[in-house]
């Protein structure tokens, strides 16, 4: 992490153009709208977990990288987020382990 | 393990607790929960590995505390106007990385014989012949329950020894945690999960226990025995508390009436007589050297004042405080510890 | 550089300071040293109470079958005891001297947001009151400092006891985690020039890590006690085990706060030693850099290691594996910190001051308290020591060997600094040696009375145990530590009536805040200092490891003064809400709702009251992010644990419930997708609205302001008409586990909702009366985050609760 950013601090920010939000607030639409297409798509049941998983983890990115701006501000905004929210998910999937919801450890 | 292990175990436990303690001159580790006391297979492994750490810590400490004594020996500043600068080092690598690896061989031969008996004791299926016994938990006292032997009794557990016994531990209604301290370590009494302890008793004896996660306001006065005997012994009590409940006599059928027909036979079993579920079995309560989950013993005296207040005694007790007049006390009394 | 650096503060030709006299300059007060002090002497008072509290205990203990309380009067006074020491005592002691000393030993005026750090402390003042008024109407807390369930339910505690202690425990982490966001932001961002992190003190670099600790730990326990206040109040199921709840939850969420709560309550010490050492054997720190690593790492793997106090619960023998070595892992740093520190003393010149005999002490004692820790690492070792007196002698060297040690020496150490005088060094070696016999008599035997078998939390024990001895022992050094600390008490009052006057730099001191006046003036230093590497003070006057002293740095001009924020009297109208609201929940409703009001208008005020004002537009810092913008992202990490503990609950809890309705029979996905698509389009709105207001389009701006707050009411119509259907076809708060995880999960979220839509609209009669412009973007762009995060939120509860079958 270095100190001084006075460059980022005095000139403007990079930032997205309107047409780039419009254009990331229309794929998430169309994701939203996979995703809940995929549910009634029978055939994609053994995997449906994952699938959708990922498709929400891609909207939650892009909500964050563009509307957020995260992709063009300082770097130590990302690790202060990102750190705890890595920490969240693997304390989540702990918990879930611990309390049995996987059956992997229950006995 | 042979015994003149086990007393090796035994005996570097103490020597490294001493030399850690420092003080242990006039301190007995073989009180009646003493946690360094193995009498079961269970608590040998344990000790075992209680072994390797103390010395392994007690090393550690020790390497401490003689380089803090040379430092605070050797580098003290001369006078209050010593001024003069010591040598300025800022750091040196190679030593660094030396007492960060030292710690981690040390801890390493900690980890592997850890690992070893987590799995050895925890893991293992019970073995075929097991005799199982269901411990429940209750505020503030101890039900055991024999399923296959058809035996219900309380605070007073006996087993065989050398025979191997699955501890099933059930919660009514908050969290204990069952811990005969020389039979090995505790394991939490959990309500909506079944945690098990599989051990084998190794030497006949009475061992004493107690309720070691807080349980509300009697936590303290909720302690149990353990009594490991002979096979033959053994199925002689089975038998015995298999039998239906003694007819009282005397003093004593005055008392049975008196508990027939007030309010303890809403919580307590007499066989024959009443089928209470949530206090103790009395059907071989005389049986029974100590009452009070472990805490006084059996006697016409000590029950009598005991039924005619209970709260008085036992905070917190669920036991209400019935009002009984002295007679109908100590007829109740009677009637109780007649019940061999 | 030059530039830059003016750029850090803004201010007028002189230094312009709030009155510096009266009771009103300190209920106002914003000076992070003024509170400081505040934190220090409520601390210290609530310490005599916990140490009272532990004297009753000892008293009770001394013999066996004791009548000096009762049981109930001894579950209580053990439970007071534990959550005092830790919660009001030991955290705010750090508390004091983070907000003291931080923002001297980094060069900076005063913290990021110095009202905000005066709410901390009101509401860990009331909140402490409030607690501790247990006492007074007789209902005090009995569970333990662990509150385990179920022995903390309705069912088995029916009074207020418990209520007590999970309410005031939700305020006090309310005032621990702003103050973390808070110190966060101080020390990334408002460093003085040319001191990078490398170059920091160990302690500000402990302080980062302890904040960063309490941000991400509170959270979790913060869900369990909503949920246990939820089971309480309102009868829901998450720990209802006849309802499929399972006790090991709450465990959980208790001791991943728990753990790291134990390196929040050591790191401070650890850094205290870390600046004492090197001062009195006038030898930099051994190792700096790997020490400062040492600390981070044990922060780190602090997290992952809280199920080691769970070995006798019955988890499995995989995950006992598993904890144990992260356990066993720990250690290592932490050792590391150890033999660094004997290396800092080894070929000094150690001047034996008061302050260096408690660091040497806390190497010492901690050490005893760290190896015995080693020894639980190991479960079935654990099993025989968890529970029992070993473990209490364990945590008692940790914690007043460790923690009380490094505090003292920071006491002693700083003392002069803070108060302008000295302490009496003879009376305070007296003292040293007193607690520290006092204080091994009454916790070295208790490592033998637990391997003999004595459980902790016993009102009384049997005679015949072997017992006896060493708990009157026990009890008698418990009165040295109280003789110890009545002596440091008269030590300080002697001080403060006639002690000498403290020089500057009394020790010779490394590290900035020796640098300017004892006390400092309200400003802190005339011009910020130059900072030459680490240790820059030092430097400055002995030269660097060959005696070469730096080349002056150009002395930092102040063109235009130095300008204090004014005090402000909503941080404590503010915290005064919160408590009210407390209050009422054990009374009556009408008092949560004026509380509740009191609180919005104080937090209303307390946000508008320097809007406008040219000290609070600028606040870019050492990041190159504004203040404000840093502090957002920090405070949304803290809410990721928030949202992910909530998260991770229902799905552990999904399948458990034994009765229905259950979720595919009641979720509507389509009309749930129309208002996910609505959230959405807000977000987007959102982002409209800040780019006008950057480019000053005053009409679009508020056009997509109100555009956004309008979509936000849409989406919380949407959930009332949820909401209401459920409960028609039979699904209730109350009715099984999955109305119970559901309702409060998405209620969070519809409150996370309901406040952002109150914050656009906030912003958008700001602009409508004209008082939103270019200048003011940054407050947008805040909102803007706390909206967007408040979507991504939703997108995972839409997939996960809706979406997967």
């Amino acid at each position: 992490m270095s100190d001084h950013h006075p460059a980022a601090a005095d000139a403007p920010h990079e930032h997205a153009s309107v047409a780039t939000y419009v254009k990331v607030a229309l794929i998430l639409s169309a994701v939203t709208a996979l995703e809940v297409g995929v549910i009634y798509i029978r055939q994609l049941t053994p995997i449906i977990v994952p699938l959708l998983l990922v498709m929400s983890m891609a909207k939650f990115m892009l909500v964050v990288m563009f509307f957020m701006h995260l992709r063009y501000d300082a770097r130590p905004l990302t690790f202060v987020f990102v750190g705890p929210l890595i920490i969240a998910i693997l304390l989540g999937i702990a918990l879930m382990t611990l309390s049995g919801a996987f059956l992997l450890l229950h006995h | 393990m042979n015994p003149r292990a086990g007393r090796r175990v035994r005996l570097s436990v103490r020597l490294a607790l001493l030399a850690a303690a420092a003080l242990a001159g006039g301190c007995a580790w073989d009180g009646p929960m003493s946690t360094v006391v193995a009498r079961s297979d269970l608590n040998r492994s344990i000790l075992s590995l209680y072994t390797i750490i103390t010395w392994a810590t007690a090393i550690i400490g020790a390497v401490v505390f003689v380089v803090l004594g040379i430092v605070l020996t050797r580098f003290r500043a001369r006078g209050s106007d010593d001024t003069t600068l010591p040598r300025q080092i800022h750091g040196h690598t190679a030593m660094e990385i030396g007492w960060t690896i030292a710690p981690a061989l040390i801890l390493l031969i900690i980890a592997i014989p850890t690992i070893q008996v987590i799995f050895r004791t925890q893991s293992a299926a019970a073995p075929p012949n097991a005799l199982e016994v269901t411990v429940r938990g209750w505020q503030w006292w101890w039900e055991f329950r024999y399923p296959k032997l058809d035996v219900v009794t309380a605070n007073e557990l006996h087993v065989p020894v050398g025979r191997p016994v699955v501890f099933a531990l059930e919660g009514p209604d908050v969290i204990h945690s069952f811990w005969v301290p020389q039979l090995g370590g505790k394991r939490d009494v959990v309500p909506g999960r079944l945690n098990r302890i599989t051990m084998t008793p190794e030497k006949t004896g009475e061992y004493y226990g107690q309720c070691a996660e807080f349980c509300g306001a009697s936590h303290a006065n909720m302690q149990l025995r353990v009594i490991v005997e002979e096979p033959a012994a053994f199925d002689r009590w089975v038998a015995g508390q298999r039998a239906p409940a003694a007819e009282p006599s005397g003093d004593a059928v005055q008392g049975k009436d008196v508990f027939a027909r007030n309010a303890c036979v809403g919580c307590h079993t007499v066989r024959g007589v009443s089928a209470g579920v949530l206090g103790p079995d009395l059907t071989h309560f005389g049986g029974r050297a100590l009452f009070g989950a472990g805490l006084w013993p059996t006697n016409v005296d000590n029950v009598a004042a005991w039924v005619k207040d209970p709260p008085a005694h036992k905070p917190g007790t669920k036991m209400p405080n019935l009002h009984l007049s002295d007679a109908d006390a100590r007829a109740v009394a009677a009637y109780l510890v007649g019940l061999k | 550089m030059a530039t830059h650096e003016a750029s850090l503060f803004r201010h007028q030709a002189a230094v312009h300071a709030p009155a510096a006299s009266g009771l009103w300059s300190w209920i106002t007060t914003v000076d992070h040293k003024r509170i400081g002090i505040l934190y220090g002497c409520t601390a210290f008072v609530f310490f005599l109470i916990g140490g009272l509290e532990a004297l009753i205990i000892r008293l009770q203990l001394a013999r066996p079958l004791n009548t000096v309380v009762s049981a109930e009067r001894f579950n209580e006074l053990f439970t007071m005891h534990g959550t005092t020491m830790v919660f009001l005592a030991i955290m705010p002691f750090s508390a004091a001297l983070f907000n003291y000393m931080t923002p001297l030993m980094i060069g900076a005026r005063d913290v990021a947001f110095p009202r905000l750090n005066a709410l901390s402390y009101w509401i860990f003042l009331l909140g402490g009151l409030f607690l501790n008024s247990s006492f007074l109407v007789g209902a005090v807390p009995d569970g333990g400092w662990f509150g385990y369930t179920s022995l903390t339910l309705r069912q088995f505690s029916p009074g207020h006891n418990i209520d007590f202690w999970l309410l005031s425990l939700q305020i006090l982490g309310a005032s621990s985690v702003m103050a973390g966001v808070n110190f966060i932001v101080t020390i990334l961002n408002m460093r003085a020039p040319g001191m990078t992190l490398m170059r920091m003190p160990v302690f500000v670099w402990m302080t980062l890590v302890v904040q960063f600790l309490i941000v991400l730990a509170f959270p979790p326990i913060t869900i369990g006690l909503v949920f246990l206040m939820f089971d309480r109040f309102f009868g829901t199921h998450f720990y209802d085990v006849t309802a499929g709840g399972d006790l090991h939850l709450w465990q959980h969420l208790f001791w991943i706060f728990g753990h790291p709560e134990v390196y929040i309550l050591i790191l401070p010490a650890f850094g205290i030693t870390s600046e004492v050492l090197p001062v009195f054997a006038r030898k930099p720190l051994f190792g700096a850099p790997v020490v400062i690593y040492s600390g981070v790492l044990i922060g780190f793997f602090g997290f992952g290691v809280w199920s080691h106090h769970m070995f006798a619960a019955g988890m499995g023998p995989v995950a006992d594996a598993f904890f144990s070595i992260g356990t066993m892992l720990i250690a290592i740093p932490t050792g590391v910190k150890i033999f660094n520190w004997l290396a800092t003393l080894w070929g000094g010149r150690l001047r034996p001051t008061v302050a260096l005999h408690y660091a040497v002490g806390l190497v010492a004692l901690f050490t005893i308290g760290g190896l015995s820790g080693v020894m639980h690492a190991s479960p079935p070792v654990d099993l025989q020591q968890t529970d029992s007196y070993f473990v209490v002698a364990h945590f008692h060297y940790v914690l007043i060997g460790g923690s009380l040690m490094g505090l003292l020496a920071g006491a002693y150490y700083w003392w002069p600094k803070i108060t302008g005088r000295l302490l009496d060094e003879r009376l305070g070696r007296v003292q040293f040696w007193i607690l520290f016999v006092g204080f091994n008599l009454t916790f070295f035997p208790q490592h033998y009375l637990g391997a003999i078998g004595m459980p902790r939390r016993i009102y009384t024990y049997l005679p015949g145990r072997g017992w006896e001895f060493w708990n009157l022992m026990s009890t008698i050094g418990a009165f040295g530590i109280g003789l110890s600390i009545l002596l440091f008490m008269v030590n300080a009052v002697r001080s403060l009536r006639h002690g000498a006057v403290a020089p500057a730099d009394p020790w010779d001191g490394r590290t900035l805040e020796w640098r300017t006046s004892s006390p400092p003036p309200p400003h802190n230093f005339d011009v910020i200092p130059p900072v030459y590497g680490r240790d820059t003070f030092w430097r400055e006057k002995h030269g660097d490891s060959r005696g070469r002293k730096p080349a002056p740095l150009p002395a930092n001009p102040e063109p235009h003064g130095i300008h204090l924020p004014a005090g402000s009297f909503w941080p404590l109208v503010t915290a005064a809400g919160a408590v009210i609201a407390a209050i009422g929940a054990l009374t009556s409703l009408a008092l949560v709702v004026l509380g509740a009001l009191v609180l919005v208008v104080g937090a209303w005020s307390f946000a508008l009251e320097h809007h406008r004002n040219p000290a609070h537009v600028e606040q870019v810092g050492n990041l190159g992010v504004d203040h404000r913008k840093l502090a957002m992202w920090v405070f949304l990490g803290s809410e990721c644990l928030f949202f992910g503990t909530m998260i991770a609950t229902y799905l552990a809890y999904k399948g458990q419930s034994p009765i229905g309705p259950y979720p595919h029979q009641i979720l509507n996905i389509p009309v749930t997708s129309v208002s996910t698509f609505d959230l959405l389009m807000s977000s987007l709105l959102m982002v409209l609205a800040l780019a006008a207001v950057q480019r000053g389009d005053r009409r679009q701006a508020r056009l997509w302001l109100f555009g956004t707050a309008f979509f936000g009411m849409i989406f919380l119509g949407f959930q009332a008409y949820e909401f209401t259907s459920f409960v028609h076809e039979g699904l209730t708060l109350q009715q099984n586990l999955f109305g119970s995880t559901f309702f409060v999960l998405t209620g969070f979220h519809g409150g996370h909702v309901t406040l952002g839509v109150a914050l656009l609209l906030t912003l958008w009669i700001l602009d409508l009366r004209g008082r939103l412009d270019v200048r003011d973007s940054t407050k947008v762009e805040i909102v803007g985050l706390y909206w967007h995060f408040v979507d991504i939120v939703w997108i995972i509860i839409f997939t996960v609760i809706y979406l997967i079958p």
